[in-house]
């Protein structure tokens, strides 16, 4: 599969400020890849680096192969971009924005541009000013998606967007999807990224920690388990048993946080007469944050 | 009208410039308007030929009152017009770039294929010919005024002194332009940008005084603008030389600065 986004050593410092660090990231074609991190990770430094507003201290981008110096006019021909502090000319309607931002480019199909403008209900004829947060949020994602380029990157999209035209934008993304096209999504929100990314990567202070499928992050992870017993159990038959975090034992019931194979857990448990077994299946968000409790100092 | 970033740019401009040019048509008019009384009061120019450094500094060292070009050089040409076309070319030169960086609307600019280079040079097009309406104002204003009160003055001439201060105008916003792409920040640019416009009008007000201070005058552009007499004798090609090549380097330091940083969120 080819590469449409990929970074080597991507490192970027504000001065002798880290912003990223040797961030090698492989986005493929067709993907929607979602760019996990909370605010000041290095997601928009990034994202940043893609488009040459800044360059990066040490390390490269590439985009569709073209590097993001040198070629830079050329993928932003390609690319699309929703910026993630939505800011536009706010003296002009946004149908004027609109006009402006397509002329820039070539060919833009309005029947589409209305098409999208009546599925957010974005009503194009008002000046940007007098819109709240969320409907100057529309018209950034309506210029995101109505060039209909092959990759399009968007700094917190959702962002400020009931939960209808949340479900909106989904199904956008997945209409890109299944063109074939490309989607770079960087967020905060777990929920989000767990809903429409094939793969996320994770960001943690500028360091690129971990990529993988959503599916087998899932499966990888941590499970809760809480096992119910007859009667009362001793709580040292369950204290020190290998791969287990977090065990509490109290009344004939046992909870604890299992890592890998809950083999010793069950092996123990064997020994008492166990009435109920509950599993809990993990959320993206607990998965996240054990990625961030391996450092503890200030884990969000 | 918002074909690319140089109509773009005009287009943001329409309202203020209507104003500008209201205020440019009115200031020329009423100038004029009062020519007749002033050159029949007489020797009210002898105040000034009593103080050289007074006559320097608010009328440019013209002192004949009496005359069209005395008057409308000392009256409007000296102080007042250099003022008005300053006060736009720096707004609207540290607006360009450095503007809509602060106001965080050049990301979303920068996202289309277009170059930082070709941004700056369609900015500055625009600002060039946004000026460039106003000093047509300016001359059909004192034509208008002119032709009023029967003043004998070359509509020609008037042009061409007109002509020379836009092109300090541009100098000036192009020094706007070039702090701009160099810090993106639009009140350092306009802050020193205008330091450097009041401090090479005093130079070139006050250097002629000290005979040993003289030579520096050729450091002030105004002394391209005004010291050749236009109105009189015409534009001196060399000083229109010197005025349009010192807009390009700016233009290049602009463009040269630009290409080279990081652009803020």
């Amino acid at each position: 599969m080819n590469a449409v986004i990929r970074t080597e050593n991507l490192t970027k410092f504000y001065g002798d400020q880290m912003a990223i660090t040797d961030v090698n990231l492989e986005v493929r074609e067709g993907e929607v890849f979602g760019y996990l991190g909370p605010n000041g990770a290095g997601k928009t430094t990034t994202i940043r680096v893609l488009f040459d507003f800044i360059r990066p201290t040490s390390g490269s981008a590439t985009v569709f192969g073209l590097d993001a110096r040198e070629h830079s006019r050329e993928i932003r021909r390609q690319v699309d971009y929703l910026p993630g502090d939505m800011v536009i000319y706010d003296r002009m309607t946004g149908r004027e924005v609109l006009t402006y931002l397509s002329n820039l480019r070539e060919g833009v199909d309005w029947r589409y541009v209305e098409e999208l403008a009546e599925r957010f209900e974005c009503d194009l004829s008002q000046r940007v000013r007098s819109l709240s947060r969320g409907n100057r949020q529309k018209i950034g994602l309506i210029q995101a998606f109505m060039h209909r380029s092959r990759l399009i990157i968007m700094d917190e999209p959702s962002s400020g967007l009931d939960p209808l035209k949340q479900q909106e934008f989904y199904n956008l993304v997945g209409e890109v999807k299944a063109d074939g096209r490309t989607v770079f999504i960087s967020s905060h929100n777990l929920p989000e990224v767990e809903r429409v990314c094939d793969r996320i990567g994770i960001i943690r202070r500028g360091e690129l920690v971990n990529v993988e499928d959503v599916g087998e992050l899932k499966n990888r992870a941590l499970h809760k388990l809480e096992i119910h017993f007859s009667g009362p159990v001793p709580p040292e038959a369950f204290s020190n048993l290998p791969g287990l975090r977090d065990v509490t034992v109290e009344d004939g019931r046992v909870r604890c946080t299992v890592m890998g194979k809950p083999d010793a857990l069950i092996k123990a448990a064997a020994r008492y007469e166990v009435v109920k077994l509950v599993s809990e299946e993990p959320s993206l968000e607990e998965i996240f944050l054990s990625y961030y409790s391996r450092d503890d100092s200030d884990a969000p | 009208m918002l074909r690319n970033v140089f109509t773009k740019s005009l287009w943001d401009q329409r309202r203020s410039l209507m104003w500008w040019s209201i205020g440019i048509a009115a200031l020329a008019i009423l100038t004029t308007l009062f020519y007749p009384a002033i050159s029949e009061a007489g020797d009210l120019g002898k105040a000034l030929e009593d103080s050289e450094a007074l006559a320097n500094l608010f009328s440019g060292g013209f002192t004949d009152l009496n005359s069209p070009e005395g008057f409308l050089n000392s009256q409007l040409y000296s102080l007042t017009v250099p003022i008005v076309f300053l006060i736009f070319a720096i707004s609207a030169g540290s607006g360009a770039i450095a503007g809509e960086e602060e106001r965080g609307t050049l990301d979303l600019l920068m996202s289309s294929p277009v170059t930082r280079s070709e941004v700056l040079v369609h900015k500055f097009a625009a600002m060039t010919v946004a000026i460039s309406v106003l000093g047509a104002v300016l001359w059909a204003g004192v034509a208008l005024g002119a032709a009023i009160v029967d003043m004998d003055l070359s509509l020609w001439r008037s042009g061409q002194v007109v002509v020379s201060g836009l092109l300090l105008g541009i100098v000036f916003g192009a020094c706007a332009l070039a702090l701009g792409s160099a810090t993106g920040r639009r009140g350092t640019s306009i802050a020193f940008a205008s330091a450097v416009a009041v401090g090479t009008y005093f130079l070139n007000a006050l250097a002629p005084l000290v005979d040993a201070l003289d030579p520096l005058t050729k450091l002030s552009p105004f002394h391209y603008y005004i010291s050749a007499d236009p109105l009189v004798n015409g534009l001196d090609p060399l000083h229109v030389l010197v005025l349009v090549t010192l807009s390009l380097a700016l233009l290049g330091i602009a463009l040269f600065t630009l290409e080279r940083r990081d652009l803020a969120v």
